[in-house]
């Protein structure tokens, strides 16, 4: 198995960046899909919360990818199924 | 787990670690007295039946209050208990950053008396310097800081706990006491940060919410909800149920409210009304308090129509929340220690001390594995200057805190009553103590002044119940010390803490003269002449 490379900088940002967006990109997933929707109220606040677990967590983990072109693009990817899909809520379920 | 990925877990705990540790070791040290605020709050109080107006009139006051000043109409609030830290029975201010806020009493013949004054507030400054680690400035800029500390630190924790995993099974439990003191103050980190992880985990998560929480908002509402945000948080309103209405309308009496929120929670706990709009038909009142059965975001609240009567929303009324409300109020408690009564925030008390020890012998950790690297590279014994510097701040920060946070909370008694803006005070004495701290860590250097500063922190702290002996002892004082069982309690944790200081002042002493002399603890003319050797 290949030396895991350190990478700081791109880990990191990748963590940071592709990360937060990630944690975005899926809190509003739930907001959508869970029972009544965007406008439902008070749903917001809990929607808020989920940011921080899913980007720390995200951000924590990064360093794992064996180098950081993988977590750039292994992230990259995962921001864009996350934007797709809130691409797709906004498109049908309006 | 691969020994190339745990070394690389290395790198990244100790820097997130070095980074956050200071700051966190504030907060974590202020966090832990801030559980227990309102006990604070009542000790720097004097007692307050002889203040305060009995609740039984509530109803002449408010109505002699509104008759006297109609602009307090618009919003008051009126206070339910009779403890110490109760300042006045109904109070009103003007907007939000109103520092001199209006309270009004009734005199024993039925007359009001309104008095315009600075609010003594302890108990919120050391919620201040929990909140912000002390970072000067307005308070959103020491949060923001404290959030992007706290996700330093949320990872500072996976980190961490990814190096211990290979071997936990076979160090967590052994603290290695013995000449080895960097293996045992490891084990002592480790077992600490292991078997308090979990709480380590919610209160960072739950940090950078609270801090972060308006850039976090700002990022759904552009990305999420199309800028639509507001009119949804608009619509989740608890006011929504209550119509404006501004003819004038007579107001139920307080305890029959009191009974209607009772009805609809009967383990509620009232201890404050927030009246708005008093007298009109679209009046509402809020009414604050605890439930001690239930998960609790600190005070939660109802809201009913003083006119009608009807409960209005109870979102946020502990037990009747709904999903939404309830699950986020689980997250507040886990934070606040606001479940599960008094034996729950003494755990968060002693869990809150032992991450702020965490975080000291985390940078000790830090300063002690770059000593040896030292010795190993056959160098000089004389201490790198980062090392040098490390551990002046390490001492100068951490114990400048706890020095500062004593003696402001002295200060505030002796001061309660004798100066006009007490908050000024507060300011002035906490920032002066720890600069000073800091300054003199330095000049001194890590092994001196570690023994002075633990011998100023515990005459700083046992000074807090001599202060209460002197209140009682000399009445002509005029400081009227609190007897209430919670007042005691911040006495003797106090005299404890003290005697804590003493005991680690003393080996940190012994330390400096017997202990190793290549080492920053050592007193410095111990390491020149070890250095000359």
């Amino acid at each position: 198995m290949n030396q895991i490379r350190r990478d700081w900088v791109s880990k990191t940002s990748a963590g940071a960046i592709l990360g937060f967006s990630l944690a975005i990109g899926l809190a509003g997933l739930f907001a959508w899909l869970t029972p009544g929707g965007l406008a439902t109220a008070n749903k917001f606040q809990l929607v808020m919360w989920l940011i921080a677990p899913i980007w720390l967590t995200t951000l924590s983990l990064c360093f794992f990818f064996s180098s950081g072109m993988r977590a750039w693009l292994w992230l990259g990817g995962a921001n864009l199924m996350a934007y797709a899909g809130l691409f797709a809520c906004r498109l049908f379920l309006r | 787990m691969r020994s190339d990925v745990v070394r690389l877990y290395k790198v990244v705990h100790t820097w997130t670690g070095i980074t956050a540790g200071m700051f966190l070791f504030i907060a974590f040290y202020a966090g832990s007295i801030t559980v227990f605020a309102e006990p604070l709050a009542r000790w720097v109080s004097s007692p307050a039946p002889v203040r305060l107006t009995a609740l039984a009139r509530a109803d002449e006051l408010i109505a002699h209050t509104l008759a006297v000043r109609p602009d307090a109409a618009k919003e008051f609030t009126l206070y339910l208990t009779d403890t110490e830290d109760v300042w006045t029975r109904l109070t009103w201010r003007k907007g939000k950053d109103d520092r001199t806020p209006w309270s009004a009493e009734l005199s024993p013949a039925g007359e009001v008396r309104l008095a315009q004054s600075y609010r003594s507030s302890l108990s919120d400054f050391v919620d201040n310097i929990h909140r912000t680690a002390g970072i000067p400035g307005a308070n959103d800029i020491g949060e923001t800081i404290m959030g992007v500390v706290s996700a330093v630190y949320a990872v500072a924790l996976v980190s961490g706990l990814i190096i211990v995993l290979p071997s936990l099974g076979k160090d967590l439990f052994a603290l290695r006491i013995g000449a080895n003191l960097k293996r045992m103050w490891l084990d002592a980190h480790n077992v600490v940060g292991v078997v308090s992880l979990p709480f380590h985990i919610v209160i960072a998560l739950s940090a950078v919410v609270f801090c972060l929480h308006d850039q976090l908002y700002d990022a759904l509402d552009y990305v999420v909800y199309d800028g639509r945000l507001k009119s949804v948080m608009a619509a989740s309103n608890p006011f929504n149920a209550i119509k404006k209405d501004e003819r004038a309308a007579p107001m139920l009496p307080v305890s029959a409210l009191l009974d209607r929120v009772n009805a609809a929670s009967p383990s509620f706990v009232p201890v404050e009304m927030r009246y708005r709009n008093a007298g009109l038909r679209g009046a509402s009142v809020q009414v604050w308090g605890h439930d001690t059965r239930y998960m609790t975001r600190g005070k939660g609240f109802a809201v009913i129509s003083p006119v009608t009567g009807e409960i209005a929303n109870t979102d946020y009324l502990p037990g009747r929340e709904g999903t939404w409300t309830g699950v986020v109020a689980t997250f507040f408690a886990l934070h606040f220690a606001t479940f599960g009564g008094d034996v729950v925030r003494v755990c968060y008390f002693l869990l809150g001390i032992a991450g702020a020890f965490l975080f000291y012998s985390g940078n000790l950790l830090w300063i002690e594995s770059r000593r040896r690297t030292e010795r190993r590279n056959g160098g000089s014994v004389n201490q790198k200057t980062s090392t040098r510097l490390m551990s002046a701040a390490t001492v100068g920060v951490c114990l400048g805190a706890i020095c500062a946070i004593s003696i402001t909370i002295v200060a505030a008694k002796w001061l309660n009553g004798r100066v006009a803006n007490v908050d000024v005070w507060h300011n002035g004495v906490y920032y002066a103590v720890f600069l000073a701290s800091v300054l003199w860590s330095f000049l001194r250097g890590a092994a001196a002044a570690s023994v002075e500063l633990l011998w100023l922190a515990a005459i700083a702290t046992a000074a807090i119940p001599f202060t209460s002996l002197f209140s009682w002892a000399s009445p002509a004082l005029g400081m009227q010390g609190s007897a209430s069982m919670a007042a005691l309690g911040v006495d003797l944790v106090a005299l404890s803490a003290a005697l804590c200081f003493v005991w680690m002042a003393r080996s940190a002493a012994h330390r400096v003269e017997y202990g190793p002399a290549d080492s920053v603890w050592a007193a410095s003319h111990r390491q020149l002449q070890e250095g000359a050797r």
